[in-house]
């Protein structure tokens, strides 16, 4: 199995170093060929379990935390926001 | 006998009684916790002596009001790394929370609160809690207590290490896929695997969403359970969650197992399995014999595919999960950045490890355009298939033993190049995982080198009880384990 | 060549529950910037989404109102991609099994009520990301995380419309069903319901479809038209050029009119999606679906067809009144009282409307009552009161709740029909106007009206306009 390091690098926004690349290649194959040699399965399978219902949540209104609580935690803020470099674009 | 050696029942009964106070048991366990700091290296942030005796001081004053207490109440408890406590650094073991105070306490640590117990600090563990020897740690290695040349598992090895050592009295750790049970075995304590849906996962920081679970370790059955009482339950806060009923979990203590069928699949008995164990465990299964449990032989032949299907679900599920940690509301922020693109790779890339990068993109793969059929929905199959298989076995036993894990504890760096090795350590335990099943793990003797062995026993959901009246049964039996480690 | 436009349409309805979608904190626009978050929805490591019963209710609710089949079990999956407004990398959403599917709605087309069945491809139900600013004024951009988390609904339709008339008509036949159920504010300046754009164009009498181009970012139905009229004029000019169109998604400019390349198909991101395993079954049971389907109102549009069969209303003034679910009911309720329809229909829509936007009021926070209305609708048939009478009259009984009668008893408002009076009055008010009856004498006979408002003026609107007109008439008419 050969494993497009690139294209998993740029959808999981990860850069491996070009010494590790090769070893990491050879790791993740491995482990893709273990996990490969699954058994074929023929039925279809539900991701539902109409026997464990989810309990869902009442609308009610619980507090939020506080602004300065929340933003002591981010790495850059301004103007009680969270800053990242310029975005020129939405690109979703 | 110093205070820090005692069991957390022991302990509980003295402070009860007076004859010790809070206090006393605190600095006992701080003046340990500052003998293993660098023997051990278990802890990654250890609560000063000064927080220690704070928090004592105020469990004396309730008892001298007469307030009615728990049987936690100034017990030291170590809580691994991964489980949000309001104020106190929660890493994961990353750099990229090295510095991420927790604006929130975990639903488990909210219920511990409650019961007054003495938080002496976070644990260290495998990075994000994927690895099997706690030396995938960004902070430093955790040694084997009972052989300072060994690791003492993973990931919960900080845990494990802290309760065999003396460092805590016991301690919660997390288990995706043996991350309790592997290093209870090797560090020859107790460890439980809660079933799935049975504590809240609120406020612990996910790898695999549908197969961690938070659970308790001691050094004696009626630790784990006496922890066990106070974190399980519903939680509104975790829509996984399962409304039960749940006993007392000590009431168990003293219940005869006659007649219990142990199952005994062979499939766990194979190939690979480490001569020193299979005979531990064989001794375990005899001693249970003739407790008047009856081994029953089983099959469950799906489980030889449960670590494909359980690397394939844990790395999709850990990618997804921890896309979060991009440098932006909280967690390492690379500097001097070009642009956005630049700002997460550089801040992800730096503040990731290995093996965590490499299960990141394992998970991608696994979840990318034109292979999430073959690899995502037939792994999640294979869970529907491991499910019903022990679904089906257990209309024909009570409860299955296997070995824990096939191996006594690694040797420090024994297999840090080659992954795979590592993850055969767990190959006994993510069946259980696969399942969502609870399962304990209880020490069964030494081999050599004073490596300790445990042996697994898995009930159906929910079947807490059974595990502990047989962990109480074969404790007994066994005439206790190893207790603190002499360092 | 001649073409033939597809249109498609997803549009993104924020849901008015009082929390979000997946944590407790408050549902609101606006606020200051990061005060209604929390762990959960700022995505903090070890948090945990509980759905809100509410959105699912309202989703279900929309789902029947547009006919849709409802999944009632089901489950919701995690779609991924990194942007600053989206905390979690992830976004909460539904993909193989919406709550709601296979739907239609007949919207109307033209002003005589002519319907078009436009077919809905699914509603499903998600998160909202938070918002960017951006401004020089600060180093970088900021987020706002306030709206993470806010309910959505997304209605996806067939690609059964082929103009931008058709795609107005399904848009605002969609927010008036969200108004009437009252699942959403439908604020499109507070981007409380936003729409993506499909368009292809095929060449006439051709059954393959064109490529599909997607245009993001159109913020409002005018807009929506713009955008339709644009990019089917963008696609007819490559292809007549003899270039090649591509699958691809474009951003709408509406303040320059065009729109310009966002990321072609080979760029399109791969969501990964999977099903959250943070959240199991959704299952929703049959008596839940059936109660919601009974408590749904009946819907504006057929309301609309109804009130203009059966009161004989055009369509502008039927529609106005089943804008609002409330001001149907209203209005219905004051036509039993004995009202004429067209009278009722104008006050509510005229009067009654206009003060309640300059009060700030609904309808039912007001002491008005159909029986009220109906009274003054009455007393004005029947010149007990003049129009302008009326006027008074109804902003009166909407502060108190009076009787139009008690009013127009204390107030003196009834009209003046004595000859002899009026005449008096109309005397006045010529001798005061020399030059508007010169500008009679001059052939603008037009003048009249205003003579008989200065009349009605110095009646203080008591008079009767009628009269008024005709005793103006015989003084003017020897002048002539």
């Amino acid at each position: 199995m050969k494993i497009d390091i690139d294209h998993l690098c740029k959808l999981s926004r990860l850069s491996i170093a070009e010494e590790k690349r090769e070893l990491f290649a050879k790791q993740m194959s491995d482990i893709v060929e273990m996990a490969s040699k699954l058994p074929p399965m023929k039925d279809d399978i539900s991701f539902l379990d109409e026997n464990n219902p989810m309990e869902l949540r009442e609308d009610v209104i619980m507090p939020s935390l506080q602004r300065d609580v929340l933003l002591s935690v981010a790495p850059d803020t301004q103007a009680g926001c969270v800053v990242v470099p310029k975005i020129i674009e939405r690109e979703e | 006998m110093e205070l820090f050696e005692k069991t957390a029942q022991e302990l509980s009964l003295l402070m009860e009684k007076k004859e010790i106070k809070a206090e006393e048991l605190a600095l006992s366990v701080s003046k340990r916790m500052e003998q293993t700091k660098d023997i051990i290296n278990d802890y990654i942030t250890a609560n000063s002596e000064e927080e220690l005796l704070l928090q004592a001081r105020l469990v004396d004053e309730k008892r001298e009001r007469g307030e009615k207490l728990s049987p936690l109440s100034g017990i030291p408890v170590g809580i691994k790394d991964n489980i949000c406590q309001k104020g106190t650094v929660t890493s994961c073991a990353s750099k990229m929370l090295e510095n991420f105070v927790s604006p929130y306490d975990a639903t488990v640590i909210s219920k511990l609160r409650e019961n007054d117990v003495i938080f002496t600090g976070k644990l260290n563990m495998d990075e994000f809690a994927m690895g099997s020897t706690c030396e995938t740690s960004y902070f430093k290695k955790t040694k084997n207590p009972r052989n300072l040349e060994y690791c003492p598992g993973g990931s919960s090895g900080g845990s494990a290490a802290s309760v065999a050592a003396g460092s805590s009295v016991v301690a919660l750790g997390s288990d995706t896929g043996g991350s309790i049970r592997c290093p209870a075995a090797w560090t020859g304590i107790v460890g439980l695997k809660p079933t799935y849906g049975a504590v809240s996962r609120y406020g612990v920081v996910a790898f695999a969403s549908s197969l961690d679970q938070i659970g308790p370790f001691g050094r004696c059955v009626d630790d784990v359970a006496l922890l066990y009482n106070a974190i399980a339950g519903k939680d509104k806060m975790d829509a996984t969650s399962i409304n039960f009923n749940h006993p007392d979990y000590r009431s168990f203590k003293g219940q005869s197992i006659k007649g219990m069928k142990i199952g005994v699949p062979y499939e766990f008995f194979g190939e690979g399995l480490d001569e020193g164990v299979r005979s531990r465990i064989e001794d375990a299964k005899k001693l249970l014999t003739s407790l008047g449990a009856c081994p029953v032989p089983i099959s469950l032949p799906s489980c030889s595919y449960a670590l494909s299907a359980y690397y394939i679900i844990s790395s999709a599920e850990a990618s997804s999960n921890l896309s979060r940690f991009d440098g932006i509301r909280y967690g390492h922020r690379a500097e001097n950045t070009k642009d956005l693109t630049d700002l997460y790779v550089k801040s992800r890339s730096e503040g990731f490890g290995d093996e965590v990068k490499r299960r990141i993109m394992l998970g991608t793969f696994v979840l990318s355009a034109g292979f999430s059929d073959e690899y995502y929905s037939s792994a999640k199959k294979l869970q529907a298939v491991i499910k019903n298989e022990f679904k089906e076995v257990f209309n024909s036993c009570d409860l299955i033993l296997t070995p824990t894990s096939p191996f006594t504890a690694f040797k420090l760096g024994q297999n840090s190049k080659d992954p795979v090795a590592n993850y055969l350590a767990d190959v006994c335990t993510v069946p259980v995982n696969i399942a969502g099943l609870p399962a304990i793990s209880i020490p069964c003797g030494t081999v050599e080198n004073n490596l300790p062995v445990g042996f697994q026993l898995i009930a159906p959901s929910f079947g807490e009880d059974r595990l502990f009246k047989s962990a109480y049964a074969y404790e007994n039996a066994f005439g206790g384990f190893l207790g603190t480690a002499k360092l | 060549m001649e073409y033939t436009a597809t249109i498609g349409l997803e549009v993104h309805a924020e849901l008015n529950t009082k929390t979000k979608i997946y944590c407790g904190c408050r549902n609101v626009f606006g606020g200051e910037v990061n005060s209604h978050c929390c762990p959960i929805c700022m995505g903090l490591p070890g948090s945990l989404p509980t759905l809100n019963e509410k959105v699912v209710e309202y989703c279900i609710r929309m789902g029947h109102a547009l006919n849709c089949k409802i999944n009632r079990i089901t489950k919701q999956d995690r779609k991924h991609y990194f942007y600053p407004d989206l905390p979690k990398a992830y976004q909460i959403s539904q993909f193989d099994i919406p709550l709601c599917e296979n739907g239609y709605i007949d919207a109307i087309i033209d002003d005589k009520g002519s319907t078009k069945r436009i077919g809905v491809t699914r509603i499903h139900i998600e998160e909202d990301a938070g918002k960017l600013i951006h401004d020089d004024a600060f180093r970088g951009s900021l987020i706002d995380f306030n709206r993470c988390g806010v309910p959505l609904i997304e209605i996806v339709s067939e690609p059964d419309m082929h103009s931008s008339d058709e795609a107005k008509a399904y848009l605002e036949t969609l927010k008036q069903i969200l108004l009437y159920l009252g699942i959403s504010d439908c604020k499109m300046q507070e981007g409380s319901l936003r729409c993506d754009v499909n368009v292809s164009i095929s060449p006439k009498g051709s059954d393959k479809l064109g490529t599909r181009v997607e245009m993001k970012n159109v913020n409002s139905f005018s807009a929506a038209v713009r955008a339709i009229d644009y990019e089917i004029a963008r696609q007819k000019k490559v292809l007549e050029e003899g270039k090649q169109l591509h699958q691809e998604t474009r951003k709408w400019d509406d303040a320059n009119g065009c729109n310009i390349l966002l990321r072609s198909k080979e760029d399109a991101d791969d969501y990964r999606f999977f099903p959250e395993p943070d959240l199991i079954t959704i299952v929703v049971p049959e008596e839940k679906v059936k109660a919601i389907k009974d408590s749904l109102p009946e819907l504006p549009q057929k309301r609309t067809l109804r009130f203009m069969q059966d009161f004989s209303l055009p369509m502008f003034d039927a529609n106005l009144l089943t804008e609002n679910r409330d001001r149907g009911d209203f209005f219905e309720e004051t036509c039993k009282n004995g009202a004429n329809p067209k009278s009722a229909a104008n006050w509510l829509n005229g009067d009654v409307a206009r003060l309640l936007g300059e009060w700030n009021k609904e309808l039912s926070n007001t002491s008005l009552t159909p029986e009220n209305l109906a009274q003054m609708v009455k007393l004005i048939d029947k010149k007990v009161i003049s129009n302008t009478a009326g006027k008074q009259v109804i902003e009166e009984t909407m502060k108190t709740g009076k009787a139009p009668r008690q009013i127009i008893n204390e107030k003196g408002l009834a009209q003046l029909s004595d000859e002899s009076a009026l005449s008096d009055i109309a005397e006045k008010v010529l001798s005061a106007n020399p030059q508007v009856i010169e500008q009679y004498k001059n052939g603008k006979t037009n003048v009249v009206g205003f003579l008989v408002g200065q009349c009605m003026r110095e009646s203080k609107g008591k008079g009767n306009p009628e009269i008024l007109k005709n005793i103006i008439l015989s003084k003017l008419s020897p002048l002539s």
